[in-house]
């Protein structure tokens, strides 16, 4: 029952605001799309294939990451330290974990629609991709994993001001390094496998791999649900600690 | 029945609820009186399972109240000081979460709706956000949300702080028939007329201890049932007499304005906190007794 009624506030959430969710969304990866691919893209190709085709999987990966953190975080982080309406699901006789599952998977259906919206706007600036259902189960899993860190961040944070800091030294560095504008392999070793273990280049790796038509890495896939069910149970601990501030 | 059992809670080593037992009778209308800080909200959190206790324990109908049990939590319903509610979310989609929440059918949580909505006059704002409704409708749409679950054990945390005379006893009205009708109502408050006005018993409490129990009957008479104010000074002196001609004898030989009436709760929560309680008095001390 916890996950439905999560899944129905974040529709109502939809419901009221589509218009501003999705053009607030969609603004960043279409000027990603412009000025990246189609700017400076022009002049380069990566993996002998055209630039835009390596960057749109990226973009849509960061899309569905971005727009699942900040859906759950954002929300969430109101509704505990200034709505105070947390409280009355805290005190419900709703089991928490299903609440937290409910988010999770409400903000990754918020990811896949604005993920679908670019690729919608790859299709209109004539870029091709190979599509399976594995590429829409990834974005979901993706939009998953960020969503339960948005949980997370919005427990933890004790003011509204900490959720914008978190992104800032979390979401935004993974942005730009994570397997999504360049490839990783120019970078140093070290470096390389550090950020190729983190959620999002995961994801952009195997998207890319699947808009190819090639097949991704099995370990990937698996190194994105081992970050779920952390993000997943790290929240539900901290929500159970957290449960007065 | 609720039985709280030797309850303490501790913050950063200073005891806010400390060894607390109060037992709240079925169909029982029990204000809890208390100055800020006296530990209210404490306790109240920790009947909801919002706060865990540091020692001691809650039953409610004989089973420990704890976060995992969705029988206990069914049972009762919260109203808390702040107001709670989603400020985008319109009054019928306040209810139907509240309602999911606490796995109600479908057409119950539309009928009881619109039951409670017309209960406490909000049914022609059910379609308006919680951002267009005045601090009075959100009380009363916080009061319908808790009674959209039907709970046996209603507590309700300053519900009519800030509110106008008219809406505090609108709310007054409906709890007034909610107890009538057998509902269990814990209630803290600051407006003592509330209290005197609704309550079977009063608890007051302060420094996170209950200080006595009794009815507000019997409270206004343990420090006498005629009280004389002496205005001198700009300070209102007053002191409780037992017998009418006790207190006519006072005014007789008083100096300054004098006034004569009946005492109220307000007269014995100010000689609890103005004096017993904040002063370190004895609890038998309850103001002036002439």
């Amino acid at each position: 029952m916890g996950i439905r009624t999560a899944l129905w506030e974040k529709w109502i959430d939809f419901k009221y605001s589509w218009g501003r969710i999705t053009a607030s969304a969609v603004i960043s990866p279409l000027l990603y799309l412009i000025a990246f691919g189609f700017g400076l893209g022009s002049y380069a190709d990566v993996d002998a294939r055209p630039y835009i085709e390596f960057l749109v999987p990226g973009i849509i990966a960061l899309s569905s990451m971005n727009t699942g953190y900040s859906s759950v975080a954002m929300t969430l982080n109101t509704q505990r330290l200034y709505e105070h309406s947390f409280d009355q699901i805290m005190i419900s006789p709703t089991p928490l974990w299903q609440y937290i599952i409910g988010q999770a998977i409400g903000g990754a259906l918020r990811g896949l629609y604005i993920s679908v919206i670019v690729l919608i706007l790859s299709f209109i600036f004539g870029v091709t991709l190979h599509l399976n259902m594995m590429f829409f189960a990834v974005i979901i899993i993706n939009g998953m994993v960020f969503s339960s860190l948005g949980v997370l961040a919005a427990i933890i944070a004790k003011t509204h001001m900490d959720v914008s800091r978190f992104s800032t030294f979390v979401i935004t560095p993974m942005t730009f390094l994570c397997n999504t504008f360049f490839s990783l392999d120019k970078l140093p070793a070290v470096l390389k496998t550090i950020i190729s273990l983190l959620p999002l280049s995961c994801t952009s790796s195997i998207l890319r791999s699947i808009s190819y038509g090639e097949p991704f890495k099995a370990i990937e896939l698996f190194v994105l649900i081992i970050y779920l069910a952390v993000f997943l149970g790290a929240a539900y601990l901290y929500t159970l600690k957290k449960k007065k501030i | 029945m609720i039985e709280i059992i030797d309850l303490c809670k501790q913050f950063s080593g200073k005891t806010v609820v400390d060894h607390v037992n109060l037992n709240i009778e079925n169909g029982e209308f029990l204000s809890l009186l208390g100055p800020n800080g006296a530990g209210k909200t404490t306790l109240i959190n920790m009947m909801t399972t919002l706060l865990l206790p540091d020692a001691g324990k809650i039953l409610i109908d004989g089973e420990e109240v704890s976060r995992e049990k969705k029988s206990v939590k069914k049972k009762l319903s919260i109203i808390s000081q702040e107001y709670s509610l989603r400020n985008d979310f319109t009054v019928l989609d306040i209810m139907e979460q509240h309602g999911r929440l606490y796995n109600i059918p479908k057409a119950k949580r539309r009928e009881k709706t619109a039951e409670v909505l017309e209960l406490c006059g909000l049914s022609e704002a059910k379609n308006k956000t919680v951002r267009q409704l005045s601090g009075g409708m959100k009380r009363k749409l916080m009061l319908c949300r808790a009674l959209i679950t039907e709970p046996e054990y209603l507590i309700l945390d300053e519900p009519t702080v800030g509110l106008d005379p008219m809406s505090r006893r609108q709310i007054w009205s409906v709890l007034y028939k909610l107890n009538e009708k057998g509902m269990t109502i814990l209630l803290t408050t600051h407006y003592i007329e509330e209290a005197q006005y609704l309550s079977k018993k009063v608890a007051l409490i302060n420094k996170g201890k209950i200080k006595t129990v009794a009815s507000p009957d019997e409270l206004i008479r343990s420090i006498g049932n005629f009280t004389v104010d002496i205005f001198h000074d700009g300070e209102i002196d007053s002191h409780h007499f037992m017998g009418k001609e006790d207190a006519l004898a006072y005014i007789a030989q008083a100096k300054g304005r004098t006034t004569l009436r009946e005492t109220n709760l307000e007269d014995v929560f100010i000689a609890f906190a103005g004096k017993g309680m904040t002063d370190g008095h004895k609890d038998s001390t309850l103001g002036k007794v002439d």
